[in-house]
């Protein structure tokens, strides 16, 4: 649907070459991936396989150690500069950066001392410097988006989980962001609760905004994504269309395995 | 009994408990500020750094504070710091309280989840802003209990000043004594005055316990 607008070769994000350890470990081997503008991404793959690491070195909470990851043609996180090794940003230029990337998390991660209007405003006022009238009118904007302009007095702890996160991505998406990216954003909920989120993700897709999401979901992925990318030790294996991936029979191995755990649970 | 006597020496002994408060109010407070600091910066700062801070929590920790003290008054002159007892008594209080209060800040920081912190950086938020909005409001109210304590361990500890002739309320209490060979009253009375401390202390830290728990119940009466 939204692949109408999308010019392929119009990428917003581009991954060349990006590796990275943990220690001797090689979390991520020479990953290349292209993020094009208004489209959904999808990473999947088994536990380990990279996905989060990945989606967390491209706003840079995770330190790539070599390639590169740009967004808009500058680079993430390092100093640009000859060979040899980087230097990361200075601080407030990685927070300009990380401005315009918005970032759900799998634990929410809410500041559980602001009411939901509150978690919302605080970053449009500290980040922003807009005025506390106007963070707020913005910070309920961003909530009604997400259905909750009525939950906004409530504290975290006063709220599901799915309502939780439907405040977290009001929180991301108040700063205006080029680009979300979606860490595992329904793997905490109950399974009552998935639905939600999901439909504020789809409304979300369905508006334009980029969105790369890390995910179990293969329904979403089948259905709102418009490339799925499947990892495998930390090697990025394939990235096509959903019904590419979930349609005939892979013509890889290790994607067929992994998506037959997948179909075997749901036939329970 | 003889409490006729407490007549005859109560202005000394409100004097005594006046330089107590000084000493405990002040070497309290730059004790705890200077506990912050060192915990800020053993979090934020170099290794180097780190290790030169982790070196002084674990020597002034290790030490007892009359030795600090005696160490100060009486050494200090040999390195040309010349303080009077009242001066030595606040910043040997301030030096010995500050491992202990940056040990309790220390603990408060970590007992945010680190996610919450996480989400701040991958917002855009500084770092300075993270500890004054983020982690300061939650570190307070997990801590006010352990620093009420500890500032109440430390009002009973201005009693060792006396040993450098700080004319605290312990140094009056034994001159009243040696004066007049009379023991159980002032003695009594002293215990009266620390007790007093104490209660009002407690009492200082249950309410900003509640002020600072606000949120919490307003949270709960919200489901």
């Amino acid at each position: 649907m939204t692949q109408t607008e999308t010019s392929p070769s119009d990428p917003i994000m581009t991954v060349r070459g990006m590796s990275k350890w943990f220690g001797n470990f090689k979390a991520l081997d020479a990953i290349d991936l292209d993020v094009n503008r208004s489209e959904v991404l999808c990473l999947i793959g088994p536990s380990g396989s990279g996905k989060s690491t990945l989606l967390r070195c491209l706003n840079f909470l995770e330190h790539y150690d070599e390639g590169e990851v740009r967004k808009d043609g500058a680079l993430i996180g390092w100093q640009e500069g000859p060979s040899g090794p980087r230097k990361p940003l200075k601080p407030a230029a990685l927070r300009a950066q990380r401005h315009h990337i918005g970032m759900v998390f799998q634990q929410f991660n809410l500041w559980p001392h602001f009411s939901a209007r509150q978690n919302v405003a605080e970053a449009l006022r500290q980040v922003k410097g807009l005025s506390a009238d106007d963070a707020n009118a913005r910070a309920l904007d961003a909530l009604d988006k997400v259905n909750l302009k009525d939950k906004a007095e409530n504290f975290p702890s006063g709220l599901s989980g799915g309502q939780q996160q439907r405040v977290a991505i009001a929180r991301a998406i108040a700063m205006e962001p080029d680009i979300m990216l979606f860490d595992e954003p329904t793997s905490a909920l109950d399974p009552e609760l998935v639905g939600e989120v999901l439909t504020v993700m789809k409304d979300m897709a369905a508006e334009g905004m980029t969105m790369v999401v890390v995910t179990h979901e293969m329904g979403f992925a089948a259905h709102a994504a418009d490339r799925v990318a499947f990892l495998e030790s930390g090697r990025l294996v394939t990235c096509r269309p959903p019904d590419e991936i979930f349609g005939a029979e892979p013509s890889d191995a290790r994607l067929r395995s992994f998506l037959q755990t997948y179909r075997e649970r749901n036939v329970v | 009994m003889e409490f006729d006597l407490f007549l005859r020496y109560g202005p000394d002994l409100l004097k005594g408990f006046g330089i107590t408060l000084l000493c405990w109010i002040i070497g309290s407070a730059g004790g705890a500020a200077l506990g912050f600091v060192i915990a800020c910066l053993m979090r934020w700062s170099a290794a180097p750094v780190r290790w030169v801070l982790g070196a002084y929590i674990e020597l002034i920790r290790g030490t007892p504070f009359m030795i600090q003290l005696f160490l100060l008054y009486y050494g200090g002159p040999y390195m040309g710091l010349v303080l009077t007892p009242v001066q030595a008594g606040i910043t040997s209080f301030i030096v010995y309280g500050s491992p202990y209060f940056a040990e309790i800040f220390r603990s408060g920081f970590q007992a945010i989840p680190p996610g919450q912190i996480e989400a701040a950086r991958a917002i855009g938020i500084s770092e300075f802003t993270i500890l004054r909005r983020i982690m300061l409001p939650q570190t307070l109210v997990l801590i006010t209990a352990p620093l009420t304590n500890f500032v109440i361990i430390l009002s009973k500890e201005t009693a060792i000043l006396s040993v450098v002739t700080v004319p605290e309320l312990l140094f009056q209490t034994q001159t009243m004594a040696a004066e007049t060979f009379t023991y159980v009253e002032p003695f009594l009375a002293l215990s009266l005055f620390y007790w007093l401390l104490v209660v009002l202390t407690a009492e200082l830290g249950r309410r900003i316990e509640i002020r600072a728990t606000r949120h919490l119940k307003r949270a709960a009466s919200s489901t």
